[in-house]
């Protein structure tokens, strides 16, 4: 509950710096400002009231009007040399320039040319104020799927109009749908739309490159409250009930354990590693174990193993039939070998 | 004087002495003048108190110089720089206020998220109005949370200082303790990374910071080594390399991610590979012979066969030979996995 001493300090300085430009300001609306209560800010004006240069003579210290205060109000008559704002410290400007940084590259700003203005604006007079660029922190979040897709989506979501969106599951089941757009989260590695789905007739959360197309309707979009979108890894972890599947891991698919929403991990003396995890999806976790197979050591259960096997075999059964891939002349290493060539790619 | 003084009160008045001072006040000057300060109970408390208020002042961005006193002795004096103190005017727009509040929910660590908090409050200090977020309605960007690393690392950047920590190896999963100058943190793709000069191995290396298995530690002196101009992608391997096109038969209706991104092949290239593809058992689609064969641009030959190897038997790739090769392995690992066969 106490609050750091640091974060107080920038708050007496803030209203002193503030004060001295505004005028008198109602205590609330100082309270709202600095993001605290009244009274707090009335212990802030005691505590600035006796702080001042050394000596601390009446003449010394912080001085406000008394009468305005009786009102509510913070008239600031003496601000001992405090009158300048504080500048951004080197991490306070290297956290809000590496965001905007990133909000600039992504799709559904670069889709609105208003949207890219002011972020752009903002960015330009922040780099003003704090100096050098901030080049400590370099982030780029998923270039969030095709641009005429997400920029539908953008418009949709400033309209408040709903979309009718063609979707694929990450177990390649195309669907049309008609949604409530909420909210387009762009991270680091995939945008999620977050709508509501009259086709689900719940909130559901799509991964914007699987949109294959999408249309804006002049729909208005409806409230649906307390509904908060589920994200679409949930769908595929979602049951918990689902048989547990064990998957033993060559140490170069350990992207695998810490990306992937996994029950347990254990680190094995060889630098292998074991991860324990419920699907109710099988079809993606077949899809995701063929990709990583040249990493995989072992599956359990069996069947398990023979599904992702038999779904192999079925492909390598095509490649034979065109005269490639099959036959004595293979070409490729035994599995568990170095692998050196071939670092995992999570794509 | 009030004896009483709590912590944040006290650095108060110190900002306001040293802000104020003609020159420069010595410790001995802070110790007796200036509120909060004659509490200490002994010389090393106030030493202590002493030194981590000027920690949390320059921690805070508070210019605290160090100047020599110019009298008999070589005691130093403290003062703040006026002139770096001040925010420079921000004129920002509620609209650009709005992109700004944005950036609080971008973080998702708490050491992040106090920065940006700090600078909010600047900057309303500063004059800046309410915030509308409209411009920027409904849209959520974020980054996952970098992790207890980025402290200490931020700190070792800014002051050009080496740190030691605990490594798991990607290749081998042995964890052996590494000595590196950090250069940059960077996030692509889901993954947060540390650019670096590692001193054992006296060449530039990249680390990813889920694998650091223990705290970092700063080791050494400030100002230890320069960080050089570097490209992000280029170093972290994920340099945008040339777009080159593979050519897959798909099974109808199947891979539709896949599809958004290709396009079909011409009628008489597609007749040819047609001719070589096993015909489907009747179950027709859009094709007569049971495959579309597209041209789908990829960047990388891991990530395509990766891809490609995931559909099973829906996706074909026919184009070129390194995908294809890449993509064999992969179904041959996988073939391996259930039992005798393989």
């Amino acid at each position: 509950m106490a609050e750091r001493a640091d974060d107080r300090l920038l708050r007496l300085l803030g209203i002193v710096a503030y004060l001295d430009g505004a005028g008198p300001v109602p205590v609330e609306e100082l309270a709202r400002r600095f993001g605290t209560t009244p009274a707090q800010i009335q212990k802030d004006v005691d505590a600035l009231w006796v702080s001042g240069t050394p000596g601390y003579w009446p003449d010394d210290l912080i001085d406000f009007d008394a009468a305005s205060i009786d009102r509510g109000v913070v008239h600031l008559t003496e601000a001992r040399g405090m009158t300048r704002p504080l500048r951004l410290g080197t991490r306070e400007a290297v956290a809000l320039v590496a965001a905007l940084r990133a909000m600039k590259e992504t799709g559904a700003v670069q889709a609105d040319p208003a949207r890219s203005a002011v972020v752009e604006s903002a960015l330009g007079k922040l780099t003003d104020a704090t100096g050098e660029a901030a080049n400590a922190v370099d982030v780029r979040l998923a270039p969030g799927g095709d641009r005429q897709v997400v920029s539908v989506l953008a418009a949709a979501l400033a309209a408040g109009h709903r979309l009718r969106i063609r979707y694929v599951s990450s177990s390649d089941v195309v669907s049309e749908r008609e949604v409530d757009p909420q909210r387009l989260h762009t991270q680091d590695e995939f945008a999620y739309l977050a709508a509501w789905c009259y086709r689900a007739g719940a909130p559901r959360t799509f991964r914007v490159d699987r949109i294959l197309g999408a249309v804006e309707t002049d729909v208005p979009v409806r409230d649906h409250p307390g509904q908060q979108a589920e994200i679409d890894f949930a769908a595929l972890f979602a049951g918990g009930s689902s048989p547990p599947a064990t998957v033993r891991f060559a140490p170069r698919a350990r992207w695998f354990a810490e990306e992937v929403p996994v029950e347990s991990v254990r680190n094995l003396p060889d630098g292998d590693f074991e991860v324990t995890l419920r699907v109710t999806n099988p079809g993606w976790l077949r899809s995701t174990l063929i990709q990583l197979a040249p990493y995989v050591r072992q599956v359990a259960p069996p069947a398990l193993a023979e599904d992702v096997a038999g779904a192999a075999r079925a492909a390598l059964e095509v490649y034979e039939s065109l005269g490639v891939g099959g036959g004595a002349t293979d070409v490729t290493q035994p599995q568990g070998g170095s692998g050196a060539a071939f670092p995992p790619d999570r794509h | 004087m009030p004896s009483d003084l709590n912590p944040a009160e006290r650095l108060l008045n110190l900002v306001i002495a040293l802000v104020n001072t003609n020159a420069a006040m010595t410790k001995q000057q802070v110790r007796t003048a200036v509120a909060g300060y004659a509490d200490a109970p002994s010389d090393e408390a106030f030493e202590r108190m002493f030194e981590r208020d000027k920690d949390m002042l320059r921690a805070l961005g508070v210019p605290v110089v160090t100047v020599g006193t110019g009298g008999h002795t070589d005691e130093l004096g403290y003062r703040i720089d006026q002139d770096a103190y001040a925010l420079p005017p921000v004129d920002l727009t509620p609209a650009e206020l709005g992109v700004l509040s944005l950036a609080a929910q971008f973080w998702q660590d708490k050491t992040l998220q106090t920065d940006i908090t700090r600078a909010m409050v600047k900057l309303r200090a500063a004059g800046a109005g309410d915030p509308s977020v409209d411009a920027l309605a409904g849209l959520a960007p974020s980054v996952r949370a970098v992790g207890d690393a980025y402290g200490p690392l931020m700190e070792a950047i800014e002051a050009r200082r080496a740190v030691r920590f605990a490594y798991r190896a990607a290749y081998n999963g042995a964890v052996l303790t590494r000595h590196v100058e950090p250069w940059r943190i960077a996030a692509r793709d889901g993954g947060w990374y540390l650019m670096a000069f590692d001193r054992d191995r006296q060449a530039p290396r990249v680390f990813r910071l889920s694998r650091i298995e223990s705290r970092v530690r700063i080791v050494g002196a400030s100002g230890a080594y320069d960080i050089p101009e570097v490209d992000t992608d280029v170093m972290l391997g994920k340099a945008h390399g040339e777009v080159r096109q593979a050519v897959v038969a798909v099974r109808p209706e199947r891979a539709s991610a896949l599809r958004a991104r290709g396009k079909p092949v011409p009628d008489g290239e597609r007749q040819a590979w047609l001719a070589r593809l096993p015909e489907d058992g009747g179950a027709g689609g859009s094709s007569p012979t049971g495959w579309d064969v597209l041209e789908v641009p990829f960047r990388s030959v891991t990530g395509m066969a990766s891809e490609a190897a995931g559909y099973g038997a829906a996706v074909v790739v026919l184009e070129p030979a390194p995908v294809r090769e890449e993509t064999v392995r992969r179904l041959r690992a996988a073939a391996a996995l259930g039992g005798v066969r393989g």
